[in-house]
């Protein structure tokens, strides 16, 4: 099957180096500390932030730092055929304890000593990336909770088909058996928190693609950035500033 | 009462946000005496109530409703089944073909968490597969394909996204839209004698087969259910109580009504206060007034979409 056409053009119309329409909003739940929906293309996230607050499990306290737990589930109408496990299954449970990683590299745990900081991350909708949707949204969801953080972290997945590098592989496009680069980084500090590569690559292909996929990140931090600094004035706004 | 005079003491001196946290129960009967709630409603009026079809766009109908604060997403997805041999004409709603579900995930409410699951989710859950099913909105003759052969399978799922109270009747209401939303997908015979689903985009003309159901594409809803829960405490009665008042609250009443005036459903699950009837009668006053409210807001967000 051809992923890119002659003329340059994937299958949804955009060029290679392109992503997908990008879209957040933060403060989304009421009752959670901090909140916010990521959306990419067609791939919709929801991320709620619970914390700092008390340990529920008093024998995973820590002395010196937070617990950073994640719990990532997808609904069951998030897939084109309908889901029977949404969450439990080793899909889902490997994610969790990935975007906890990665979350847990930028968060100041050692500054909530004894306390414990839930990251929850739902998929409304999937068409490919829902890893790095989950990151963007828990970023934002942190952000929101001001929870206090070294960096941003965002993610952003990059392929390579018909020869050519793919930034921001939609579903169609991630089920075509070729390689999937998922990068997760913290723009300022310019470090690689997350990389996750599938399938087979030449290695000097793998660092083309590597770094298609730390420019998408970097897009996606300058968005995020973008609706910070608006939150952050609407916040302002309110308050009568 | 030595209690008392301490706690007026401290009143005078405590924040107010404080004196919430501590005494809400107090903070509650001071806002309930004076006929009005903390955040500024009367005891009868609901909150915001607004309704978005079409939330998620992989499902075949959706709908994404808030009241207030308390946010749910119901998204019904259909397949093909076979019938039961005993009814071949219908699709079915016995537990098998309409299935309701109903979940709290992590995110609603900090009283959630991975392994401790919100002990009202499968009420809730029952609750509204028990409405939806004898309230008689779908009539099951429409759920048929083939007769005896093929009948739709109907998975409806509702995902609380945000719990603030009145859980039920945002997630009716959002059930009521979702399957006023909802399109039945074009499906065609397959060579093997089978159903499949045909993809919209216009793919109809290679695969070259008779789709089986061109004409029906909407479920046609008789009278749908509408609901409304009252918190009751001492005398007062507080419609579309907020999870902060369900949690001070002594008890609470849901009642469902359907448009032709019927009453559905009643459900109070027990608790201390002794009604008389009428309470109850108060009760579903409210909710009539409630549902008009209600069938309003639905109606136009069915007029929008239709517009598009």
């Amino acid at each position: 099957m051809e992923y890119v056409s002659p003329e340059g053009l994937r299958i949804d119309g955009r060029r290679p180096m392109e992503m997908r329409k990008l879209h957040a909003e933060m403060g989304v739940v009421a009752k959670a500390d901090g909140s916010a929906v990521f959306v990419m293309g067609n791939t919709k996230v929801i991320a709620a932030v619970y914390g700092p607050r008390e340990v529920q499990n008093r024998s995973q306290q820590m002395s010196d730092q937070a617990l950073v737990r994640c719990e990532y589930s997808m609904a069951n109408f998030s897939t084109g055929d309908r889901m029977r496990k949404g969450k439990g299954d080793r899909r889902s449970t490997e994610i969790s304890l990935v975007v906890r990683q990665t979350m847990e590299a930028c968060i100041l745990t050692h500054l909530m000593p004894r306390s414990q900081i839930d990251i929850y991350v739902q998929v409304l909708q999937a068409d490919g990336g829902t890893r790095c949707a989950c990151i963007n949204a828990a970023t934002l969801a942190l952000a929101d909770a001001a929870i206090p953080m070294r960096d941003l972290v965002t993610s952003c997945s990059a392929g390579y088909l018909n020869s050519t590098p793919l930034l921001d592989l939609n579903y169609v496009e991630d089920s075509a058996g070729g390689p999937d680069v998922t990068v997760g980084i913290l723009p300022k500090m310019d470090k690689v928190t997350l990389l996750q590569m599938d399938s087979k690559l030449p290695i000097d292909t793998f660092d083309n693609v590597m770094q298609l996929a730390i420019e998408g990140c970097k897009a996606v931090a300058t968005y995020i950035r973008e609706v910070l600094l608006e939150n952050t004035k609407q916040l302002e706004y309110h308050r009568g500033v | 009462m030595g209690l008392s005079n301490v706690v007026g003491d401290l009143s005078l001196e405590m924040e107010v946000d404080a004196f919430r946290r501590l005494f809400p129960l107090r903070f509650y009967e001071r806002h309930l005496s004076e006929s009005i709630r903390p955040d500024g409603r009367t005891l009868k009026s609901a909150r915001d109530t607004s309704v978005a079809l079409g939330a998620v766009a992989s499902a075949d109908g959706s709908a994404l409703t808030k009241i207030g604060s308390t946010t749910m997403l119901a998204a019904a997805k259909m397949e093909v089944m076979t019938p039961s041999a005993d009814a071949p004409d219908e699709g079915s709603i016995d537990c098998c073909f309409v299935a309701v579900e109903y979940y709290m995930p992590s995110i609603c409410s900090p009283l959630v968490r991975p392994g401790r699951p919100a002990e009202i989710a499968p009420v809730i859950s029952k609750q509204l597969y028990d409405t939806i099913l004898s309230s008689g909105m779908i009539d099951l003759k429409e759920l048929s394909l083939i007769s005896g052969k093929a009948a739709w399978m109907v998975y409806l799922d509702i995902y609380c996204l945000d719990a603030d109270g009145a859980l039920f009747d945002a997630a009716l209401l959002s059930a009521v839209a979702a399957f006023s939303h909802l399109r039945f997908p074009v499906v065609s015979l397959n060579d093997e004698g089978r159903l499949v689903m045909v993809p919209e985009e216009g793919n109809g003309d290679k695969s070259g087969k008779e789709v089986v159901n061109k004409e029906k594409r909407k479920l046609s809803l008789s009278s749908p259910p509408f609901s409304l829960t009252c918190a009751l405490h001492k005398n007062y009665i507080l419609a579309d109580p907020t999870s902060e008042e369900e949690a001070v609250m002594e008890t609470f009443v849901t009642v469902v009504l359907n448009s032709s005036g019927h009453l559905v459903s009643l459900y109070k699950p027990g608790g201390p206060v002794l009604t008389q009837t009428s309470v109850i009668q108060d009760c579903i006053a409210l909710t009539r007034q409630r549902m008009k409210e209600v069938q309003e807001i639905l109606d136009e967000s069915i007029s929008g979409m239709e517009i598009d």
